[in-house]
C-alpha cells in the first residue's frame, strides 16, 4: 500500500524500471509515531530517508532571542526528514519533529547510497528528487527576502490552500517569518 | 512486562532529542535568569543542568565500559528488571508533568551556586548527543543481559537498559524542576520586562509554555 504511493509518487519526477523499482522498493520499513516527537536533533546527522503517509512534520531552527524559524513543513505524499543532512551526512543545526501523529515508510542512508551506486536510474531519482527541492528552497528565499508579510502570506495560501486545515496557525507565521498576531490579521482580512 | 528492545531504544532516544530540543531553548534565555535561585537554596537553573551533568560523568562512561565489553549479541525482547523499575518510577515525572515526591541529592551531585552557566549548558548538550549515540550503539547489544554498576555503590548493577530508563527519567524530572524554576525567576523579576521582549519578537510561543508542553508529554511508560 505505502510502496503504492511512493511509486505513484517518484513516477512523475522519475521513472524506475522493473529491475530499480523491485531494487528500491525493498528497502524501506514502516515507523509510526506519535505527535510532537523528535526524530532527529540539532548536531545528529540525519540517518533516514522518510516517506510520509500520514500526518504533518516540520523542520526548524533555534536561534537566539527566543526566535524560532521553521524551516520546511511536510505532509502526504512526500519525501521528508532533514535533507541537507541525509545527503551531505553532516551534523544538522535542525531539529525535526512531527507536528501530528504520522506514519511513514522510511529507509537508511546506507541503503540508498548502495543502490544509487548500482543503480543509474536510482541515482538520477534521487538527483531529480534534490533538484525540485532546491527549486523550492530558492524560490522561497527570494519570497522571505523581497515580499511583505501580506505577499508572503497570500503566495504560501495560494500555493497551499490546504495547510491552513492541516498546521496550527503558529507554525504558519514562524514558516513565512511573520508575528502570529499579524497572521491572524491577515487571515481576517486577506481575500484569497 | 516485556518490549522489544528496538522500540525501548527508539523511544529513549525520542526523549533524549525532546531533551536536547529543550536544552536549545534555555539557551536563548537570557543566561542571568538562569544562574539566578528561585529561594535561598533552592537550585538555580544552572545548578539543576550540572547535578545532571555529574550523573551523566558517572553514567555515560559506565555504560560504555560494560556495553564495549560485551559480545552477548542483540535480543528482541527486553524485561526490566524489579529495581530498574523501582529506579524509574520514583525519577519518572506523573502523567500530569508534575513532581510527587521530593529527593534529596547525594553530596558528591551538589553544586555549587558559582558555576558558570555557558561551560554546563555545553557539557550537557555534549553529554546528551553521547547518550543518543551510546543508546544506537545497543541497538546491537544485549541490554537485558549486559549490566551498568550505580553510582552509589559498585557492587550493585543495574540491567543497561534499566540504566538508560533510569538516567533518563531522573533528567525529565529535573526539567520539569527547571521549567518550575524559570517561572518562579521569571515572576519575580519587574513586571512586563519579559513580557515585552516576547511580545517584540514574535515568538509562536514562549520558551516557558513549551517547556510546560513538553513536560505534560513526557510519559508514563512501564516496562
Amino acid at each position: 500500500m505505502e510502496l503504492e504511493l511512493l511509486q505513484k509518487f517518484i513516477t512523475p519526477i522519475h521513472p524506475l524500471d522493473k529491475k530499480e523499482w523491485e531494487a528500491f522498493s525493498a528497502i524501506w520499513t514502516p515507523f509510526a509515531c506519535k505527535r510532537k516527537t523528535v526524530l532527529t536533533a540539532s548536531g545528529e546527522t540525519e540517518k533516514h530517508l522518510y516517506f510520509v503517509t500520514e500526518g504533518v512534520q516540520r523542520a526548524f531552527f533555534i536561534g537566539n532571542e527566543r526566535q524560532e524559524a521553521t524551516i520546511v513543513f511536510t505532509y502526504p505524499l512526500s519525501f521528508s526528514g532533514v535533507a541537507d543532512s541525509f545527503l551531505t551526512q553532516t551534523p544538522t543545526p535542525y531539529f525535526f519533529e512531527t507536528l501530528t501523529a504520522s506514519k511513514f515508510i522510511r529507509t537508511t542512508y546506507k541503503q540508498v547510497e548502495e543502490l544509487m551506486n548500482e543503480y543509474p536510474g536510482i541515482q538520477k531519482l534521487i538527483l531529480k528528487t534534490t533538484a525540485f527541492a532546491l527549486k523550492g528552497v530558492l524560490a522561497r528565499q527570494a519570497e522571505l527576502q523581497c515580499f511583505s508579510a501580506e505577499e508572503k502570506f497570500t503566495t504560501l495560501l495560494k500555493r497551499s490552500p490546504h495547510l491552513l486545515q492541516l498546521i496550527p496557525h503558529k507554525y504558519l507565521a514562524s514558516y513565512v517569518g511573520i508575528d502570529p498576531t499579524t497572521f491572524s490579521k491577515l487571515m481576517g482580512s486577506v481575500r484569497l | 512486562m516485556k518490549i522489544r528492545s528496538i522500540e525501548l531504544i527508539e523511544q529513549l532516544q525520542a526523549d533524549v532529542r525532546q531533551l536536547i530540543l529543550m536544552a536549545g531553548y534555555l539557551q536563548t534565555e537570557d543566561t542571568r535568569l538562569l544562574t539566578l535561585q528561585p529561594a535561598t537554596g533552592k537550585w538555580s537553573v544552572a545548578q539543576v543542568l550540572e547535578h545532571l551533568n555529574s550523573y551523566n560523568r558517572f553514567y555515560l562512561p559506565a555504560i560504555e565500559k560494560s556495553m564495549v565489553q560485551s559480545t552477548i549479541p542483540a535480543a528482541q525482547w527486553f524485561r526490566a528488571g524489579w529495581l530498574g523499575n523501582y529506579f524509574t518510577r520514583i525519577m519518572r515525572p506523573g502523567t500530569d508533568g508534575k513532581i510527587g515526591n521530593k529527593m534529596r541529592a547525594p553530596k558528591n551531585h551538589r553544586p555549587v551556586l558559582t558555576v558558570d552557566i555557558k561551560s554546563v549548558m555545553q557539557e550537557f548538550t555534549e553529554q546528551q548527543r553521547r547518550l543518543l549515540s551510546l543508546l544506537e550503539q545497543a541497538k546491537e547489544k544485549n541490554i537485558g543481559k549486559i549490566r551498568t554498576p550505580i553510582s552509589i555503590s559498585r557492587f550493585i548493577k543495574l540491567k543497561t537498559g534499566d540504566t538508560f530508563r533510569f538516567l533518563i527519567a531522573h533528567q525529565q524530572r529535573h526539567f520539569v524542576q527547571v521549567s518550575n524554576t524559570l517561572k518562579q525567576v521569571k515572576d519575580r523579576e519587574p513586571r512586563n520586562e519579559y513580557r515585552t521582549r516576547n511580545k517584540e519578537h514574535g515568538t509562536d510561543e514562549s520558551v516557558l509554555s513549551s517547556f510546560i508542553r513538553v513536560a505534560s508529554l513526557i510519559e508514563h511508560r512501564e516496562v
